[in-house]
């Protein structure tokens, strides 16, 4: 029975073999073997040298409705720019968060990326993207973007990114809660007085048929309560972003004041996911939310009979939350003006009208004017108003995540959970963030 | 003649043919198992965050951080609740289960099909659904509470019941798979035991007390071995049902251990974590098998 092991033994080094050539195969296309579901087929990346198209690829997590806008916009560039190919690969952004550093920083990693401005900071500290003054001084003029932000696209005055997208919070309501509740669904709340009123009056805890008069969400969405503190004049960080302002009388009196309403009142239930909040305005459940452009496709489907308003006025004034998507450039491109020619087709005025129309986000131009592409979706100049009065949250902070996830949600929740007062449960999350600013953690 | 006197003695060939047929699992195992444990040991001595081109050497930094973290602390203490709360009330139900599986009934090949099921579904199939239907507004399981007048509550998004919620859901999900396993141990007791203590006289008490229980020492073993390390390790549905909230009462150490890693980069910090995870795992481990040995003894 001596054949019997020769045939093993080959059968076992041919396996082996099968195995490490695979292995060796998916070192090499990494870039590529990634993109699961990209919106494109797959080719290896090419070269511009042998006349062939250069072939970019696109990191990005716009996985919601306004998916298709983006994916629209990248096959018009690629039809229009014949030398040019790029190929999204959309996953969920924790995703690709987790994996974008360590592609970049091993020398792989996409040409082109979109994440949130926010994690500028972190990336160009980092040197995982490139500075783009290039494409600033000589293709793209700063001057169109509204100032904020192209404030929140600089790292040390430098620009490291180009806005993918822009949007501002509104108040969802809910009509017919808010006529069921004997408020004339016609005159949204303007002020903190009548907003606090409105909630009070659609919020039902108890009986069977409970009601909330608004969804807020504290974690795992886009930030809700900083607008709430701002809209009374107070703030998480100092405006140089060296100092904690947890305990300024300002931000506690907001806190106190809208976590009095949540737990005494029950107007919002506590703990809440952005998509628990989307779900319970969306079910009839809630009858107001904060929320963004990205909202109004699922509810108007959902056959929501809801409107949109600015968010009723603080004692500090009108302030709402900014929040945009970034492209920016990975630090491994071997094409770097074909990313820039991408960049300026992005934010150019037919590309933002367009993806304006389609996504119902405001452009990122303040100089689209009255184009008619911009009215395929009512909502778009009201979002688009407020970009005047819209602040971003820990704006240019490194530690961006971890002051939100370790420092600020925990605070806001052991409050609503009432497992501490409004006064300990900040003091002491302000002494964590000072610690985090200072670099001592 | 290889088998002499019922001992298996391989001959050089029949070793090479072994080597090389082990050769490919031993090749993916080291590459994508042994190498990353030792390297993580190596990570757990650096600064080594993702987004940092330079990973500084810091010694027991990160060991000692851990020490004062309190954050750790809650993680270690939730993990303990969750496995408190779940293997032993596991273990038990699905004991039970495979006593009844046992039984010679009519449609038991059902009966075993629809408790073995959960285990087939994927952990994070069943936390989407239990999410769905622990939903304090639009959940179903919330509805009937309410349709029968019992006191409902707010599950996963109240501190209390975040916890019990997730055990219930991990317990009904591992139910079935130790009752394959102890069926399978009931089902190589000796028939002849229970005949000869019928004859003296033994009721079913007694025959589960000094049959049933002893001969199952090694299959319990097992499982305890296996829920205890599963549990410590738990790690999807706490993802999938509740992000280790609310306000962290449900983040157990491997859930910890993904937000330093993958949320905030700090591979080195989150190394140390699992090397001190896998210490305690450790430890555990060896003390079960003593105390189950020495039970052997008397």
């Amino acid at each position: 029975m001596a054949s019997k092991p020769w045939i093993a033994t080959s059968a076992s080094l041919l396996a082996a073999s099968l195995l490490l050539a695979a292995c060796g195969g998916n070192g090499q296309n990494d870039q590529n073997s990634q993109s699961a579901n990209s919106s494109q087929s797959q080719a290896p990346s090419g070269k511009s040298d042998d006349g062939k198209a250069v072939r970019l690829t696109f990191w990005n997590g716009f996985t919601g409705p306004d998916r298709p806008g983006y994916e629209n916009l990248v096959k018009q560039f690629n039809d229009t720019h014949p030398n040019i190919q790029v190929t999204m690969d959309v996953s969920p952004w924790d995703t690709l968060l987790a994996k974008l550093p360590t592609s970049l920083a091993t020398g792989q990693g996409p040409d082109i990326a979109a994440f949130d401005s926010s994690l500028i900071t972190k990336y160009a500290k980092s040197q995982l993207i490139l500075p783009l003054d290039d494409l600033y001084g000589n293709g793209i003029d700063p001057g169109i973007f509204p100032q904020p932000l192209a404030n929140v696209m600089k790292y040390e005055g430098k620009f490291f990114g180009v806005p993918a997208n822009n949007a501002t919070l509104l108040l969802y309501y809910n009509k017919d809660l808010f006529k069921a509740a004997g408020l004339d669904p016609e005159k949204p709340p303007a002020t903190w007085d009548e907003w606090i009123d409105a909630i009070e009056k659609t919020t039902k805890s108890d009986g069977s048929d409970k009601q909330y008069g608004i969804a807020l969400a504290d974690h795992a969405t886009i930030a809700m309560w900083p607008i709430l503190v701002w809209g009374n004049g107070g703030d998480f960080v100092s405006t140089d972003g060296k100092t904690a302002t947890m305990t300024d009388p300002k931000t506690v009196e907001a806190i106190k004041r809208w976590s009095d309403l949540v737990v005494g009142k029950g107007a919002s239930p506590t703990n809440l996911t952005g998509a628990e909040a989307d779900k319970l305005f969306q079910s009839g459940k809630a009858a107001m939310e904060m929320n963004g452009p990205w909202a109004t496709a699922g509810y108007t489907d959902a056959g929501l009979n809801y409107d949109v308003a600015p968010i009723p006025a603080g004692p500090a004034g009108e302030v709402t939350l900014a929040s945009s998507a970034v492209l920016v450039a990975g630090k491994n491109t071997k094409h770097i003006d074909a990313v820039r020619e991408f960049m300026q087709y992005w934010v150019s005025k037919d590309a933002q009208a367009q993806l304006s129309g389609e996504t119902g986000f405001p452009p990122v131009r303040t100089d689209l004017g009255d184009d008619e592409r911009l009215k395929q979706n009512p909502f778009v100049p009201k979002f688009a108003a407020e970009s005047n009065n819209a602040k971003y949250y820990l704006p240019g902070l490194e530690q961006y995540d971890k002051i939100d996830a370790d420092v600020i949600i925990p605070a806001i929740q052991a409050i609503t959970n009432q497992k501490s007062s409004a006064e300990d449960a900040l003091a002491q999350a302000n002494k964590q963030l000072q610690d985090i600013l200072d670099g001592n953690d | 003649m290889n088998i002499v006197q019922g001992r298996f003695s391989p001959s050089r060939k029949q070793k090479r043919a072994a080597f090389f047929f082990l050769l490919p699992s031993m090749v993916i195992l080291i590459l994508f198992v042994f190498w990353p444990i030792l390297n993580s040991l190596w990570l757990s001595f650096h600064h080594w965050s993702l987004l940092d081109a330079t990973h500084p050497y810091v010694g027991l930094d990160n060991y000692r951080k851990l020490v004062h973290d309190g954050r750790f602390w809650n993680a270690a203490d939730k993990t303990l609740y969750f496995t408190l709360g779940s293997v032993p009330l596991g273990i038990v139900l699905s004991l039970g289960l495979a006593l009844l599986a046992n039984e010679p009934l009519r449609g038991m090949g059902a009966f075993k099909a629809v408790y073995f099921l959960p285990v087939l579904t994927s952990f994070a199939i069943i936390s989407i659904i239990w999410s769905f239907l622990l939903d304090p507004d639009i959940g179903l399981l919330s509805y009937w509470f309410k349709e029968l007048g019992l006191p409902s509550n707010d599950w996963l998004r109240s501190t209390t019941w975040a916890m019990p919620a997730v055990i219930m859901v991990a317990i009904w999900k591992n139910v079935g798979f130790n009752m394959v396993i102890l069926l399978a141990g009931l089902q190589s007791i000796s028939p002849s035991l229970y005949e000869a203590a019928r004859m003296d006289g033994a009721g079913p008490l007694q025959r589960f007390w000094r049959i049933t229980l002893p001969s199952l020492r090694q299959t319990l073993l097992f499982v305890v071995i296996i829920s205890v390390i599963g549990s410590f390790q738990v790690f999807d549905q706490v993802y999938v049902m509740t992000r280790g909230g609310p306000l962290n009462s449900t983040e157990t150490i491997v859930y910890y251990i993904y937000h330093q890693g993958f949320e905030l980069l700090d591979m080195g910090y989150a190394s140390a974590i699992a090397w001190m995870l896998f210490v305690v795992v450790l430890l555990i481990t060896l003390l079960q098998l003593k105390l189950f040995r020495f039970n052997d003894i008397d």
